[in-house]
């Protein structure tokens, strides 16, 4: 047990924390934000192909939810471990796992965005004579974006909270700052570093949001497929 | 921090030669007292969400209170960050005497386990057929009985599904408690870490992983058998 003498000089924040180790502070805030953007942007990527797969081929719906459900519930601990023989204590061991959780949310808005186009509205497109690229990025894509926006958020507020677990593969931005604060028994990081955590996701939700209503200005307000 | 015992395991035993050698299994330091820790500490979560959740949610469902937004929840249950609230507890709770451990992860697993069941329960007990209800309101059930054998009873199947998500989730993030200053099941990957043994960190994982796609197999064997014919043939088109 920590003595009470030390506890007294332990507050839960020193505020001058904040001016004398800004560059850490500010170093483990970009870290997060780069591990949160590089994961959801290959999440987005292979949710695409995925989900273009899934739309094309329908029968492969049902296995690929089954995949993505299933990396889903691989717990974030055994994943990060289990790539450290394979790619060491490297950024990109944080991101694979932080990826692969984000495909069941993506995948399922993806298709259900796709899916809510009404089959006139595509009939119609291909009565103007538009090509079925064309059809896609210009008719059905915006159609689908309050779904894919609404997975966006998710996946992205649930990948900065669980950014912080990489700080056991010496990753993870903020997460650094609550296991070195946990370690030294120093709460001033430990709680700068999981409040500002929580704050980023909020703030990110609320760009996302902000961004998907002026992209679809049509749309009353985001939807999610679950 | 420093109380806590390392896990050795020489590093020329191979992960599986020391997962299925029984030495490694028993003893006060072996597996079983860790899966012990981990399922003791899942296992008091989910039932304290389930005995606090089950009976609010049908309440609040049972007499159409607190609309609830479906899609907020669901958004709220996937972005609990639970390493930042556990960290935030960890220092409140020693400060108020109660140690480091288990209270910052309890609370923080707990918070985690709380949507989903909320959540099943509140929607399946709100999409009992209306029919139902009134028929048995004109059999003169009274609104305890309606709740009990009709609603509680169609719901039973959603509810379960709905305790066997936050069941997986909380195995699932339990061991992150060994990097919170306690043990339990991922006090393998961290000392495996920790010792730079990466035949420990595998060996610890794959406990982990097993563990977690145990629990999911179980609440669906339960959720199967329990079932009544008539109930089971709803439960097909339930989600989830």
């Amino acid at each position: 047990m920590i003595p009470l003498l030390a506890q007294a000089a332990n507050p839960i924040i020193r505020w001058e924390y904040f001016i004398d180790e800004w560059d850490q502070i500010r170093r483990a805030l970009v870290e997060h934000l780069e591990l949160t953007l590089y994961a959801v942007a290959l999440g987005l990527i292979v949710s695409a192909g995925l989900s273009a797969i899934a739309l094309r081929y329908r029968w492969t719906i049902a296995p690929i939810n089954g995949f993505t459900a299933f990396l889903y519930t691989i717990p974030s601990v055994a994943l990060f471990g289990i790539l450290v023989p394979y790619f060491g204590l490297s950024r990109l061991t944080a991101v694979l796992p932080l990826a692969a959780y984000t495909l069941l949310i993506l995948v399922t808005n993806i298709v259900a965005g796709f899916n809510s186009v009404s089959p006139e509205v595509r009939e119609a497109a291909n009565g103007m004579g538009m090509s079925p690229t064309r059809r896609v990025l210009h008719v059905e894509l915006p159609l689908a974006m309050p779904y894919i926006i609404a997975g966006l958020r998710i996946a992205v507020v649930s990948t900065v909270g669980l950014v912080t677990v990489a700080a056991i593969i010496g990753q993870g931005g903020l997460g650094r700052l609550i296991l070195d604060g946990l370690r030294r028994t120093f709460w001033t990081p430990m709680t700068i570093g999981a409040s500002l955590s929580i704050l980023l996701a909020l703030v990110l939700d609320a760009v996302i949001l902000f961004g998907g209503r002026w992209l679809t200005p049509w749309a009353q307000r985001g939807r999610s497929a679950l | 921090m420093t109380v806590i015992a390392q896990a050795a395991v020489p590093r020329d035993v191979g992960v599986f030669e020391w997962l299925f050698d029984p030495d490694s299994w028993a003893g006060t330091d072996g597996i079983l007292s860790s899966l012990a820790d981990t399922v003791i500490l899942c296992a008091i979560v989910v039932v304290v969400a389930t005995i606090t959740m089950v009976p609010l949610a049908s309440w609040l469902a049972h007499t159409r209170r607190g609309e609830v937004s479906v899609s907020w929840l669901v958004t709220l249950s996937r972005a609990i960050p639970t390493f930042a609230v556990a960290g935030l507890l960890v220092p409140i709770s020693l400060r108020s005497g109660w140690g480091f451990e288990p209270w910052p992860i309890f609370i923080a697993l707990l918070l985690l386990a709380l949507p989903p069941i909320f959540l099943n329960t509140y929607t399946a007990i709100q999409q009992v057929d209306p029919g139902a209800v009134d028929a048995a309101r004109a059999m003169g059930y009274s609104e305890t009985e309606v709740l009990f054998r009709v609603e509680l009873a169609l719901a039973t199947s959603v509810i379960l599904a709905g305790v066997r998500v936050a069941a997986v989730t909380v195995v699932a993030t339990e061991p992150i408690r060994a990097f919170l200053g306690g043990d339990g099941l991922g006090r393998y990957v961290r000392d495996g870490l920790g010792q730079n043994n990466d035949g420990l960190v595998i060996a610890g994982a794959i406990l982990i992983a097993g563990l977690a796609g145990l629990t999911a197999l179980s609440f669906r064997s339960v959720e199967r058998f329990a079932l009544p014919d008539g109930v089971r043939r709803l439960a097909t088109t339930a989600t989830r």
